[in-house]
């Protein structure tokens, strides 16, 4: 329970305290977790300067900055080259992302429930699995040459195993005491596919589409690299190498890795507040297990 | 214990006589192994039962069966005179793990059986909050279940199953996992959630004390294959002292029946050691 409840007229006074300590709180941790980058970047910064290292092969943060600020060309966001990259990276790597899920879902939930499908399907998904998605590329490129199709295909890939893994995990790690509850109340099949099978099998669910969509993004630089024709941010960074333009393929690679931050930390870390960690309290995850 | 609950309790005029619960020469194996020889008994509408026996006799099994979770290999079990096909409503089951759902708050997790049943979202909470409260959780309706302790835990799990109201309770060592102050006020609340239910009551447990001061009768299980080797009426009236000589009686009575047997177990296991060596 809190430790301070105070009386009605102090109350506000408490609930700005307990904002600012958050708000104070929040900064701190953002502060800690800049700061290794900061120092990081100041001795590259350094290094380049000073000569140590051919600016050529590598450029400095401050050149690498300068070339996304024109690449970005923010007094033009329509026309903005970098923004368009981003944008078709995106489409395609949430357009595969969600088809793996419309289809790996169901089919996980279908082989976590069903024995005989599972140890028929189980000795194939070991060896899928391990797969790297990239390896279909060539394939894909045979079948649907260069495009947004080869890239999309290969992008699910990455993404579908790792789904349809966790679902089969989160539904088979149910306990049958869990089904008798709901069954001896009455539960329709729907029922116990809503109120058991899903939130039951949800966080492993949500760390299989963590990591779902953590190798679609990954896989999606490579299939650029390869079958994109225009656009994306894969593409950018091979095309720059024609040009010899390393500031370009710095700019490419930042924005990968903060994306991929970004959806990883903002949208999965929010999925996983509202579910697991208010189930669980502070974190501790599978403590009922 | 809430003030609704702490009332004098009536005395109980002994339990109505029609059967509620029948099994007729019960056998269940699992793969090839016997785990229940032969169970025939008849529990009556409104009986609290208690069924004792050494681990691993089959006790819980013989629960899973009256639920209809688990199939009998041979013979049959009747409830109402019908035929046990498979669960339904009409029996509410206490699992000896609580089995709540991390994903529902305290409240619902108690509203379960009657959203499942379609009961309105006020009525529901209505019906399960009296539960809640006379299990002694109000106040912690929001929590989640990994926030309580293993006794709120298990009365959750109790208060889930009164809140649909089952005619008959299937309750596995529902106190076996408390520390022994929870488990006194708990075996309390049972006696008085008992009276005000009004239900038929069949409790699994391994503690004579629990058995003698809550049921009507007592079964005693053999050890695996299991057959009942003792059916003991307990007729005092409740609430019941564990202190009182009459309880201490049947407290030794049961226990003698229940050692004889785990003596006889233990020989016959030692003797197959000895041979087997
Ligand atoms: N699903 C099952 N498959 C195989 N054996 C089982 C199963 N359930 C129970 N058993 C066996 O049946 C016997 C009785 O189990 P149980 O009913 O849980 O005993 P109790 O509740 O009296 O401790 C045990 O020997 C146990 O190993
Ligand atoms: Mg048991």
């Amino acid at each position: 329970m809190s430790n301070a409840t105070p009386s009605a007229p102090f109350a506000g006074v408490a609930d700005e305290q307990r904002l600012r300590s958050i708000l104070y709180r929040g900064a701190a941790s953002a502060f800690l977790f800049a700061l290794p980058i900061i120092v990081f970047l100041l001795i590259w910064e350094t290094t380049v300067r000073l000569g140590w290292i051919n600016a050529t092969i590598l450029p400095s943060p401050s050149n690498i900055a300068r070339r996304a600020w024109v690449l970005l060309d923010p007094a033009d966001p329509a026309k903005s080259i970098l923004l368009t990259h981003i944008v078709v990276s995106l489409w395609r790597a949430l357009s595969s992302f969600a088809l793996a899920c419309v289809l790996a879902i169901p089919m996980g939930l279908f082989l976590g429930l069903n024995r005989t499908a599972y140890l028929i399907a189980s000795p194939l998904l070991s060896l899928l699995l391990p797969l790297p998605a990239v390896a279909w590329a060539p394939i894909f490129l045979v079948i649907f040459g260069q495009g947004d199709i080869t890239i999309i295909a290969v992008c699910f890939l990455g993404a579908f195993f790792p789904i349809l893994y966790s679902t089969i995990q989160g539904v088979r790690a149910i306990g049958r005491h869990s089904l008798w509850v709901v069954r001896s109340m009455g539960a329709s099949r729907f029922d116990i596919f809503r109120r058991v099978l899903l939130p039951g099998a949800l966080p492993a669910l949500i760390s299989g589409l963590k990591l779902g969509m953590a190798h679609s993004w990954r896989t999606l630089v490579a299939a650029e690299m390869l079958a994109a024709l225009t656009h994306g941010l894969g593409f950018m960074i091979f095309a720059a190498r024609s040009y010899m333009d390393v500031s370009t393929m710095f700019v490419g690679i930042v924005c990968l890795a903060l994306i991929g931050l970004l959806i990883e930390r903002g949208v999965f870390g929010s999925l996983e507040a509202l579910t697991i960690h208010r189930w669980h309290g502070n974190g501790k995850v599978g403590s009922h297990r | 214990m809430s003030v609704e609950t702490a009332k004098i309790l009536p005395l109980r005029d002994g339990a109505g006589t029609k059967p509620k619960i029948v099994a007729k020469n019960v056998q269940k194996y699992f793969g090839n192994v016997l785990a229940m020889e032969d169970i025939s008994c008849t529990i009556n509408e409104r009986e609290f039962v208690a069924i004792i026996g050494p681990s691993g006799c089959g006790k819980s099994t013989f629960l899973y069966l009256i639920a209809g979770f688990e199939k009998a290999s041979q013979g049959e079990l009747l409830i109402n005179n019908e035929l046990v096909v498979g669960p339904g409503p009409d029996r509410g089951v206490v699992f000896q793990e609580f089995v709540l759902f991390p994903w529902l708050t305290v409240l619902r997790n108690a509203t379960l059986g009657l959203d499942i049943k379609g009961v309105p979202r006020q009525e529901a909470e209505e019906r399960a909050r009296k539960w809640l409260r006379l299990t002694g959780l109000s106040g912690f309706e929001n929590a989640y279940p990994s926030s309580l302790s293993g006794g709120m835990k298990q009365r959750v799990a109790i208060a889930r199953a009164l809140s649909y109201d089952p005619e008959v309770l299937l309750l596995d060592e529902p106190f076996g996992a408390l520390d022994v102050q929870t488990k006194n006020y708990m075996i309390q609340d049972l006696q008085n959630l008992w009276v005000e239910a009004n239900r038929t009551i069949v409790m699994i447990t391994h503690s004579v004390s629990e058995a003698v001061q809550l049921a009507d009768r007592v079964l005693i299980l053999s050890s695996r294959p299991s057959r009942i080797i003792a059916d003991v009426a307990i007729k005092l009236p409740h609430p019941r002292d564990l202190r009182d000589p009459q309880v201490r009686r049947y407290e030794d009575e049961v226990t003698a029946l229940l050692s004889a047997e785990v003596d006889k177990a233990m020989k016959r296991e030692r003797q197959t050691f000895a041979g087997r060596s």
